[in-house]
């Protein structure tokens, strides 16, 4: 099924390279490579595999196939999430998909193709009592610092906690997706915070261990991310990432990490609603 | 007797003549390249991608305040429980009894064996391994109620130094001549009186200008404690950014902070250090 | 018949593999001056050092007025004394270092006054009022508040020597107390140490200072190589030495 949409995909690339590749912006043309840098430590969108140290993850994937359709290859590099939009600006990276949602503060210096649905998503220990989102209020609850999550924390707990008479959510500070999942573990923390498409693979990977508590409570997308200036190199992108979800190259990406229900139809502008 | 003989001829007069200065021409070329290289540094720091009006927007910001109080709160109290560690430690591996030498070892042998940032991710994340603390029967309580980021950092700068601040120590009381040890049996002292009354004291004299020096490395190792989220400047600093992604100005502003304190330190540490160099040297004959 | 106030028996000691003590034995009776003379390396110091336990022997005995030291006797066996025991029996032995090993960061009148508040915990009203008659004893009441940097060599070890009688020793030790200073300072030394001879104190004075051990020792005793050779009358073994190694030694340091 797979080998079919790739042929499927190649006799499009063949196509379509062959009157766009004049678009793809002449350094990278002439480097014969994209350079990506991603936050290797946001499994399943981009992590280290414990067993090989491969860079592995929905990310690289879709990168890859995006690379391949462009008929370039990709130079890999990681760096801190904090780091993630300096390298864009200072062209160490020519484009970032990274597990980076679009939000408008964002939106300043760059544009955004978003290309998966997200949401911030409440989850507990599996022996948790908490059964609705509300449970949670007066409770601490953790997220990585580094994220818009914090504020996204804040913003849900004026919303459901005040109204409701409860007291707010306390916020309680980690480095990384891992981190907060430790301290979940060991009981510095009631509940967590992380991005939707995070949870599929936690609970494969601990399985039975958290339970999603809730729906994610703020709608968005993860957006491919571009200097404003870099129209062509993102239009290329877009089409490609088109086709992709076209013949089915996309989906099946998405459903190898388990995140087929996070497609989106199409690839989108700047369309996050927040 | 032979009467002493007249001066030599040939050997002429110097008194009247001045040493000519030398013009040192390599150093004032070398001086001229560094001016010059320093003026590009500044410049492409003038005109590189930095926004400096967030510099100075939170070279003052209440949270970066907040941040160095706690770094230098944190900084003084993991120094001091160095020290007293540092202490303890170096009577032990002086001691004749081998258990408390091999603790005394083993002890600085772990501690100076692993990275400091290791240590503060192990303290805060005691809890994986000792879920509950206490004195059975006493007291008991949570782990991660326990071990908050002020703790975690506490004890892991603290222990950290103690490991090297006993060595130090080590040789200061080692630099002690053994006559002073020997006069202090001779009028009947047992070792531990000998050692808190005659040798710690002189002692300190050598080893408070080291631990000055240590001091200020202190105070910038309290930045790993970002980690364990302690709300140290760095932390603090860190917060800002992810928040307005104006990284590198935020970092300038932290960095500006560590240099300042450091600027103020360091040169009364070297007051420190000629302080009790003069006592030294005073007793020396 | 009185007993000796130290008996020295077939005492060994050893460093590592040089033999500084060869199965020595002494008398040292109340009241007398001994010198003890010889090469360095002939075992004279390590003997003092052996009585006052800065130093422990492999073999034999020595008793201090009538007690065994350094270790006790129990059915047939010898076995240690602790560390406590062992600083209580140094309380009746004062010693004098060759460098004299002054408190640096105490003053004069505090060094004599630093064993018998810290060690023995008497009165410290007391203990002030003996230590400044100590040192009016040596001539220093003016240097009382004086840190031993400021004081010359000969003061300081007039200091040490005060500091060592604080303890109200019933035997002082002196090992080579005037080898380390300068000539002109030597006499003032040389005189509390007659004043001490002649107010009664048994005296074991390890020296170079052949005059001195004419002018007041009681006994000479010439070692080497870790065992006595000759001991006598000051006359006897300074003027009519009987052993050719002790003609040897005295030809080669007049």
């Amino acid at each position: 099924m797979i080998r079919l949409s790739l042929s499927l995909g190649l006799a499009v690339l063949a196509t379509v390279t062959s009157a766009q590749a004049a678009e793809l912006p002449a350094e990278i043309k002439q480097a014969g490579a994209l350079k990506l840098t991603v936050n290797s430590t946001y499994a399943p969108m981009e992590y280290r595999d414990p067993a090989t140290n491969e860079l592995v993850g929905l990310d690289v994937d879709l990168a890859n196939e995006l690379a391949k359709r462009l008929g370039v290859k990709i130079v890999w590099s990681e760096t801190p999430f904090a780091e993630l939009i300096p390298s864009l600006q200072t062209r160490r990276a020519d484009f970032i998909i990274s597990g980076i949602s679009d939000r408008a503060s964002r939106r300043e210096t760059a544009d955004f193709v978003d290309y998966l649905a997200t949401g911030p998503q409440f989850f507990v220990m599996a022996d948790n009592a908490a059964k609705d989102a509300t449970d949670l209020c007066g409770k601490k609850v953790g997220t990585t610092r580094s994220t818009s999550f914090p504020v996204e924390i804040e913003k849900w707990s004026k919303q459901n906690c005040e109204p409701a008479g409860k007291p707010a959510i306390q916020y309680v500070p980690g480095e990384n997706s891992i981190d907060v999942r430790n301290q979940l573990k060991q009981g510095r923390i009631d509940a967590a915070v992380q991005g939707s498409e995070t949870l599929p693979y936690a609970q494969t990977q601990e399985p039975g261990k958290y339970r999603v508590v809730g729906e994610p409570f703020a709608k968005g997308y993860q957006g491919i991310m571009f200097r404003k200036d870099d129209a062509a190199l993102r239009e290329v992108v877009t089409e490609k990432l088109t086709a992709m979800i076209a013949d089915g190259a996309y989906k099946a990406v998405l459903d190898k990490w388990g995140l087929g229900a996070n497609a989106v139809a199409q690839p989108m502008l700047n369309a996050a609603p927040q | 007797m032979k009467p002493v003989p007249a001066l030599a001829e040939g050997f002429p007069d110097l008194s009247g003549m001045r040493i000519a200065r030398e013009p040192h021409w390599f150093r004032w070329l070398s001086a001229a390249l560094i001016v010059l290289v320093l003026a590009a540094i500044v410049r492409a720091f003038a005109g590189g991608q930095i926004e400096w009006s967030y510099v100075s927007r939170f070279l003052t910001a209440k949270v970066i305040l907040e941040g160095i109080v706690n770094t230098m709160v944190m900084a003084v109290l993991a120094m001091a429980l160095g020290i007293v560690l540092g202490v303890v430690v170096a009577v032990m591996r002086l001691s004749p009894n081998p258990v408390l030498k091999t603790v005394a070892a083993g002890y600085t042998w772990l501690f100076r064996g692993t990275p400091l940032i290791l240590q503060l991710l192990l303290w805060f994340n005691l809890a994986l391994v000792f879920p509950t603390i206490g004195i059975p029967g006493l007291w008991s309580a949570r782990a991660v109620d326990v071990m908050t980021p002020f703790l975690a950092a506490l004890l892991g700068l603290g222990i950290n130094q103690g490991a090297y601040t006993s060595e130090v120590m080590r040789a200061g009381m080692l630099s002690v001549d053994i006559g002073q040890y020997e006069a202090a049996q001779a009028i009947g002292m047992g070792r531990l009186r000998a050692l808190r009354r005659i040798i710690l004291p002189q002692a300190m004299r050598v080893v408070i200008p080291p631990l000055g020096n240590e001091f200020i490395g202190m105070v910038k190792a309290t930045s790993l404690a970002s980690v364990i989220q302690y709300p140290e400047l760095l932390h603090n600093a860190e917060n800002i950014y992810y928040a307005n992604s104006r990284v590198i100005e935020l970092l300038i502003v932290a960095g500006l902070w560590y240099l300042l304190v450091v600027s103020i330190l360091t040169p009364l540490q070297m007051l420190l250090e000629r302080r009790f160099a003069r006592g030294t040297l005073r007793l020396a004959r | 018949m009185t007993k000796p106030l130290v008996a020295i028996r077939s005492v060994s000691k050893s460093f590592g593999e040089f033999q500084a003590l060869r199965s020595v034995s002494l008398d040292v009776w109340p009241g007398e001056v001994m010198c003890l003379i010889g090469a360095s390396g002939s075992g004279k110091t390590t003997l003092l050092r052996c009585i006052n336990q800065l130093a422990m022997i492999d073999a034999g005995g020595i008793w201090l007025d009538g007690e065994l030291l350094g270790v006790r006797e129990q059915s047939g066996r010898l076995y240690r004394l602790s560390e406590r025991e062992i600083g209580r029996q140094r309380l009746k032995t004062g010693m004098v270092f060759q460098r004299f090993n002054l408190f640096p960061h105490k003053t004069a009148l505090e060094n004599i006054t630093e064993g018998p508040l810290q060690v023995q915990g008497r009165k410290s009203d007391e203990v002030r009022a003996e230590a400044l008659e100590l040192l009016r004893r040596v001539g220093l009441s003016a240097k009382a508040d004086w840190y031993p940097a400021q004081l010359s060599g000969g003061q300081q070890q007039r200091v040490a020597i005060a500091r060592a009688l604080a303890m109200k020793p019933m035997l002082m030790l002196f090992d080579e107390p005037t080898s380390a200073l300068d000539p002109e300072l030597v006499g003032e030394v040389l005189a509390v140490m007659k004043e001490l001879a002649k107010s009664g104190m048994t005296m074991m004075v390890v020296t170079h200072e052949l005059a001195f051990a004419r002018e007041v020792a009681d006994r000479v005793v010439y070692m080497d190589q870790g065992a006595i050779v000759e001991q006598g009358r000051a006359l006897d073994v300074l003027g009519a030495p009987r052993e050719e190694r002790t003609k040897a030694f005295l030809s080669a340091v007049i």
